[in-house]
C-alpha cells in the first residue's frame, strides 16, 4: 500500500516540511517558510541550568508541535492528532490510514531511521516525517532531509515512534483531516508576526526571547565550571554551530527561513515594509552564522584562548540589539 | 544553463585554498568531480571548513547559501560549486 499521488520535497526543517508536505497533499499551495511564519516559529530560549539538559543550551525555535497547533489555530485546518501506549496499536492504527490513502505524519526519535548514515544519527525525540506507504515489513518514508523517499524497517520506525526519554514520541502520529473552504492568508500572516514579535520582545520570562540571547551572552562566559576540561568544553562550544545550521534550522538559526517568509509575506499583504525587513534579516542571519563558525573554530582547534568567550558574549550580545531593534520595526510594519 | 568555466573552477579551488589556509597542495591534484568530503580528493574538508567556505562564498561572489540542504548539495565537489555559481550569475536566487 503506497499513498498515491503524494510528492516528496526536501525541506529546511523537518516539522515545518512535514506540516507543509501534508498540507500541499490536501491541495493547500503553501510554501514552507510560510507556514513556519504563520505558526510563529522564529524563537529565542536559553536554559542555564535545567533538570533536562545536562550542560546550558538554548533553542532558535519555538516548542516541538507548536507548529502545527499554531497552524491550525491561524489558517484553520485540522490535524487529526494520535498517541498510544501499546506499540501494536500504534502500528495498527498507522497502516490503516495508509491503507486509506492517507499520508502521515509521525514523530520519531531520529537515532533509529536506519536510512541515515549512523555517524550523523543523534538520540533526538521530536523529529517529524511523513509516512507515505508498507510493503511487506517496510515502510516508505518521506524526510525533509534527504532528496528522495527513504525505506525504514517496521521494527526502526517502531523503535522510533515509541523511544523513551524526554519528549518521548508516545506513537504519535497526524494526519490533514480538514481544510476550509476559504483562507485568509492576510490575517494568519499578521497574526503569525504579532505573536512572534511577543515572544521575541514582550514575553516576561528573562531567558526567553531577546532577553534570552542577552542571558546567552552574559552567561556563556560561564560555561567553564560546567565542563569536565578543555575538551568538554570545546566539544559543548561547538554545539552552538550545530544548533544554529545543523539541526534543519533552515541556515543561521531559523533567521534565513524567517527572512524569506516575510519576502513572500510582503507580497502577500501588500506591505512593502516586510520585504525591507526580509533583506535586513537576513543580514542578521549573516552575523548569527558567524557565531557559529566562531563556535565551530573553537570547538575545531581546541582553542579557548583567555578571551575567546567573552568576544563569543560580545557578538551574542550584538545580536540581542540588532534582533531588539528588528522585532520593534516588524511590531510597527504589520500596524 | 551556462555551463562553468576551467577558469571558474580553479578560482573557487584557489579560493578554498587561502580560506582554509591549506598549504603545500597542487591544484592539479584537486579533482573536480570527487567529493570534497569524506572522499579521496587531494582536498578533503570537514564540517568546519563547510561554513568556513559557504561564507567565502558570499564574500567573494554575493551569493548566500542560506539553507544547509542545499549547502551540503552545493559543496559537495568543485563542480557542484562551479555549477551553482554560474546558476546564480546567470539567475540569482538568493
Amino acid at each position: 500500500m503506497i499513498v498515491q499521488n503524494f510528492n516528496h520535497k526536501m525541506a529546511a526543517h523537518c516539522e515545518s516540511g512535514t506540516i507543509t508536505s501534508l498540507l500541499n497533499h490536501g491541495g493547500l499551495n503553501i510554501t514552507e517558510p510560510l507556514v513556519f511564519g504563520i505558526a510563529s516559529g522564529i524563537f529565542f530560549g536559553y536554559f542555564h541550568k535545567m533538570k533536562s539538559f545536562a550542560f546550558p543550551t538554548f533553542i532558535v525555535r519555538n516548542k516541538p508541535g507548536q507548529m502545527r497547533t499554531n497552524i491550525e489555530k491561524r489558517l484553520g485546518v485540522r490535524f487529526k492528532n494520535y498517541d498510544f501506549k501499546d506499540p501494536v496499536k500504534g502500528q495498527q492504527t498507522l497502516d490503516q490510514l495508509l491503507q486509506n490513502n492517507i499520508p502521515t505524519g509521525a514523530q520519531v526519535d531520529f537515532f533509529y531511521m536506519d536510512y541515515v548514515p549512523s555517524w550523523e544519527r543523534v538520540h533526538i525525540n521530536v523529529h517529524f516525517l511523513v509516512v507515505t506507504g508498507k510493503t511487506e515489513n517496510k515502510y516508505t518514508i518521506s524526510d525533509a532531509y534527504f532528496p528522495q523517499m527513504v525505506e525504514l524497517d517496521a521494527d526502526s520506525l517502531e523503535k522510533g515512534r515509541f523511544a523513551g526519554g524526554n519528549m518521548s514520541p508516545k506513537g504519535f502520529i497526524f494526519h490533514l483531516d480538514k481544510l476550509p473552504a476559504d483562507i485568509d492568508y492576510n490575517k494568519a500572516i499578521l497574526k503569525g508576526i504579532s505573536k512572534a514579535c511577543f515572544y521575541m520582545l514582550k514575553i516576561p520570562i528573562p531567558f526567553l526571547g531577546i532577553r534570552g540571547i542577552r542571558m546567552f551572552g552574559k552567561k556563556v562566559v560561564e560555561w567553564p565550571k560546567f565542563a569536565r576540561d578543555t575538551e568538554h568544553l570545546s566539544h559543548e562550544i561547538m554545539k552552538i554551530n550545530i544548533l544554529l545550521e545543523d539541526q534543519g534550522t533552515g541556515g543561521a538559526g531559523f533567521r534565513f527561513m524567517y527572512a524569506t517568509f516575510l519576502q513572500q509575506a510582503a507580497t502577500i499583504t501588500g506591505k512593502p515594509q516586510l520585504a525591507e525587513l526580509s533583506a535586513e534579516l537576513m543580514k542578521i542571519g549573516d552575523g548569527w552564522r558567524e557565531i557559529s563558525l566562531f563556535s565551530a573554530r573553537i570547538g575545531k582547534n581546541r582553542d579557548l584562548g583567555p578571551d575567546k568567550l567573552k568576544q563569543l558574549s560580545e557578538m551574542l550580545y550584538d545580536r540581542a540589539n540588532v534582533e531588539e531593534r528588528f522585532f520593534k520595526s516588524l511590531s510597527q510594519a504589520i500596524k | 544553463m551556462t555551463e562553468p568555466t576551467q577558469e571558474l573552477k580553479l578560482e573557487i579551488k584557489n579560493l578554498i585554498i587561502s580560506t582554509l589556509s591549506i598549504e603545500n597542495i597542487n591544484l592539479d591534484d584537486v579533482d573536480d568531480e570527487k567529493p570534497l568530503f569524506g572522499g579521496d580528493n587531494a582536498l578533503t574538508l570537514d564540517s568546519v571548513d563547510a561554513i568556513e567556505i559557504i561564507m567565502a562564498i558570499q564574500r567573494t561572489y554575493g551569493i548566500r547559501i542560506a539553507d544547509q540542504n542545499l549547502a551540503r548539495q552545493v559543496i559537495g565537489s568543485i563542480n557542484s560549486i562551479a555549477r551553482f555559481i554560474a546558476e546564480q550569475r546567470e539567475n540569482p536566487t538568493s
